[in-house]
């Protein structure tokens, strides 16, 4: 995908407790992104899908009539990992 | 790899569906939280999109990209959700639920940088049409061609290129201003 030349920006300000400054300090942590999709893949990379709903699934998967799951699961599977 | 395909102890009901689910539920789950605007909402979302999916297997045409096809459940289940007035009026929720499945160590400087980053960007993707948002979180994967957003969202893959133009630029100048 191609990306665009502007940079995005995020500068995160973050309180310092280190002994050093004699109490409370602001110091930055600029993050560049040169492409919007980047800046979005590294947000998506930050996230976690929650595993509660991987078990509230598996639980759905259990009470619904079961398809004829070994022809079409396998077909799939197949076909998705070529 | 996920946090949860290494720590998840859970037994399939159909280890493939399993399989299939860890492949998958980051990028559907990722797509509902930033169209629904809340966690507890894609959580909801990502289980019936996976549940509808297994229940329509049999409906899949080998024509397309199963994740495109999955894409395509999770549009318009979010579409629909979206469109209710119940979701039209009620807050945006604070990130902070988000963050209990925050892919990282608990280090709370790294918290409140995903955080901050987190809602300064749905505070942009917000700010944008509907439809420069969903194109923008669709060629952000990068499973993703052209032709399959075109598809998925019905257009031409050179409409999808000029509006992608369009809102890269106006993300950027919303982003931009959000500091």
């Amino acid at each position: 995908m191609p990306n665009e030349p502007s940079k995005l920006r995020h500068t995160q300000k973050q309180e310092s407790t280190s002994e050093q400054t004699q109490g409370e300090q602001l110091k930055t942590d600029a993050k560049e992104f040169s492409s919007v999709e980047e800046l979005l893949r590294h947000d998506a990379a930050q996230i976690a899908v929650p595993p509660a709903v991987a078990v509230k699934l598996n639980k759905s998967l259990a009470d619904v009539p079961k398809p004829e799951i070994k022809s079409w699961w396998q077909r799939f599977v197949s076909r998705e990992r070529l | 790899m996920d946090a949860e395909t290494t720590t998840s102890p859970l037994r399939w009901e159909f280890p493939e569906f399993g399989a299939f689910y860890q492949e998958h539920s980051k990028a559907i789950y990722y797509l509902a939280l930033r169209l629904l605007r809340d966690p507890t909402a894609a959580e909801d979302a990502t289980h019936d999109v996976f549940l509808k999916a297994f229940q329509k297997m049999n409906s899949f045409r080998n024509e397309s990209n199963i994740r495109t096809w999955l894409y395509r459940i999770a549009i318009n289940h979010c579409h629909n959700l979206t469109s209710t007035w119940h979701n039209r009026h009620i807050q945006s929720s604070d990130d902070a639920a988000l963050l209990e499945g925050v892919s990282a160590q608990p280090n709370p400087l790294r918290i409140l940088e995903t955080k901050e980053l987190g809602e300064r960007i749905q505070k942009t993707l917000d700010a944008l049409p509907q439809e420069y948002r969903l194109l923008l979180l669709l060629v952000a994967d990068e499973k993703l061609s052209y032709e399959e957003i075109g598809a998925l969202t019905g257009q031409t893959s050179d409409a999808v290129r000029g509006k992608l133009h369009r809102a890269r630029k106006t993300f950027q100048i919303h982003f931009k201003t959000s500091e």
